[in-house]
């Protein structure tokens, strides 16, 4: 276990991170992109930020979401040059990795089930840890034995399942309870308390948004444990006893926990369906709302995880803005899915 | 001899101890400088007085040293006093507050400090304040300041 109670550790990192902080798009400057009248007048806008340089390389304007990929990997390539611990960007980037072997395993059982198209490398991130030609080799040559985060059990685990089942859902849940465990890992060897209190939170978050899927599939709760993963605050358990009650009370049920609050969305809309968009979003703060607490200390390790989501939101928020001015949708549908970043 | 040791001793824990923590002080303000200079080399000005201002306690624990070595007439070649150790030992308790007071107080003026900068860095205009926050502490490294003069000006030696 290292040190990381010694003076000034992070007092550079964070000070360094307030300063690029600045630079991060505010609401105001997303509720002035929604008002471009169309993808040249956005980019026009976008030209004293730091997507532009990426907008210019992809070379057309169209191309935003491999611009908005790369801001994200070179935020992560500038944090590496200075963030002490280098895990505290893997618990960030790891679920890009596990993103990129369900892309590639789906790939795979696509092309053994006979279909010439099945592989989409297009759908394949750069954001994760692992070198997406390294994880593509070791997928399709079948050696996993240098794959880190206990992939290479687990990738096996998934053509057993597959070749049992032949289901796709099946196999993305058990490639999710990896991720999560592995997460919970990372975060338990770093030994900072904010940091594994988040991740707790995120199993939490990402549970809660699994069984408001389920409860408007009116999914049996006794056969719903499964989809639920480990390493949470609330106990996968409770979390299925949920399904047995309406929606409605899941925010008094929980009262016990902070997370429940964020509930309250599906108690104020009867219609589920209209609310899980609400709960999702509110739930994405919730989380970022669990590691502002570090914005308070000069030296908080959690100030980079902070900052890294906070980023996430904006790069979020740009594909929202972006995906309505370049496909002329509805602004104030657009307006209503942004989150509060900065 | 053992009082006058002992009265060495004391100037050198005044002067060692305020001067350690100040370099610790202003080693933390420094880093957190240039975090914030890395994004906005202008802010330079506002963040080197922040930085400074964990200095103090080391000039402060100097000073006490300088008032020691002074009353023991080992600065200007007229040799030193005789001192016995139950006198030695009094001008050791009165350097005891700025060594102790100056080695904490300057690390945690540092820490305010690098909080402070780091303040400046999304608000430039809070300067003032910015400032006024690791002053505070200085008031105590000020006190034990004083508290050591005037217990030293208390000891009768020679």
């Amino acid at each position: 276990m290292k040190d990381r109670q010694a003076v000034g550790n992070y007092v550079y990192t964070v000070s360094r991170l307030r300063g690029m902080e600045n630079h991060l798009l505010d609401s105001a400057f997303f509720s002035r992109l929604m008002d471009s009248s169309g993808i040249d007048d956005a980019v026009k806008a976008l030209g004293e930020t730091s997507y532009s340089q990426w907008i210019s390389a992809a070379g057309n304007a169209n191309n935003f979401d491999k611009a908005i990929d790369s801001e994200i990997l070179a935020t992560c390539e500038e944090l590496k040059s200075f963030v002490p611990d280098s895990e505290l960007l893997d618990i960030f980037r790891l679920p890009y990795d596990f993103h990129n072997v369900k892309v590639l395993l789906k790939g795979l059982f696509k092309v053994r089930g006979g279909e010439t198209e099945g592989r989409r490398y297009d759908l394949i991130s750069k954001l994760g840890t692992i070198d997406t030609e390294e994880l593509t080799n070791a997928i399709e040559t079948e050696e996993y034995g240098f794959l880190p985060y206990g992939l290479t059990d687990l990738i096996p685990q998934c053509w057993q399942l597959w070749d049992q089942t032949k289901n796709a859902q099946a196999v993305e849940l058990l490639i999710d309870h990896q991720m999560f465990k592995a997460m919970l890992k990372v975060a338990e060897e770093l030994n900072m308390p904010d940091v594994i209190q988040w991740v707790r939170n995120k199993i939490d978050a990402e549970n809660l948004r699994g069984a408001i899927r389920l409860a408007r599939m009116k999914y049996d709760s006794a056969k719903a444990l499964p989809f639920f993963h480990e390493g949470g605050n609330i106990r996968p358990d409770d979390i299925a006893k949920l399904l047995n009650e309406p929606v409605e009370t899941w925010s008094r049920v929980l009262s016990y926990t902070d997370i429940g609050a964020v509930l309250t969305a599906l108690q104020e809309q009867g219609d589920i369906k209209a609310s899980l968009t609400d709960v999702s979003k509110a739930l994405d703060e919730y989380l970022l709302k669990v590691l502002e607490k570090a914005k308070y200390s000069m030296d908080a390790p959690a100030n980079v995880l902070l900052y890294l989501l906070t980023k996430e939101a904006e790069a979020r928020n740009m594909r929202v803005a972006l995906v309505c001015v370049a496909g002329g949708l509805d602004r104030e549908f657009g307006r209503r899915l942004l989150s509060n970043g900065r | 001899m053992l009082g006058l040791s002992l009265a060495l001793f004391g100037a050198a824990l005044a002067a060692a101890l305020a001067g350690i923590g100040s370099a610790i002080g202003i080693g933390v303000a420094g880093g957190a400088a240039a975090g914030v200079m890395t994004e906005d080399p202008n802010k330079f000005g506002s963040c080197l007085i922040l930085q400074a201002l964990p200095g103090t306690q080391g000039i402060y624990g100097l000073l006490i040293a300088f008032f020691v070595l002074n009353k023991l007439g080992l600065l200007g070649g007229a040799g030193a006093v005789a001192l016995n150790w139950n006198q030695g030992l009094q001008i050791l308790a009165s350097c005891l507050p700025i060594a102790v007071v100056g080695w904490y107080s300057a690390i945690w003026q540092g820490k305010t400090s690098a909080a402070s900068i780091q303040m400046i860095s999304k608000k430039p205009e809070a300067m003032g304040k910015a400032i006024i926050l690791p002053a505070m502490v200085e008031t105590y490294a000020v006190l034990a300041l004083l508290t050591s003069i005037l217990m030293l000006m208390g000891v009768q030696v020679g």
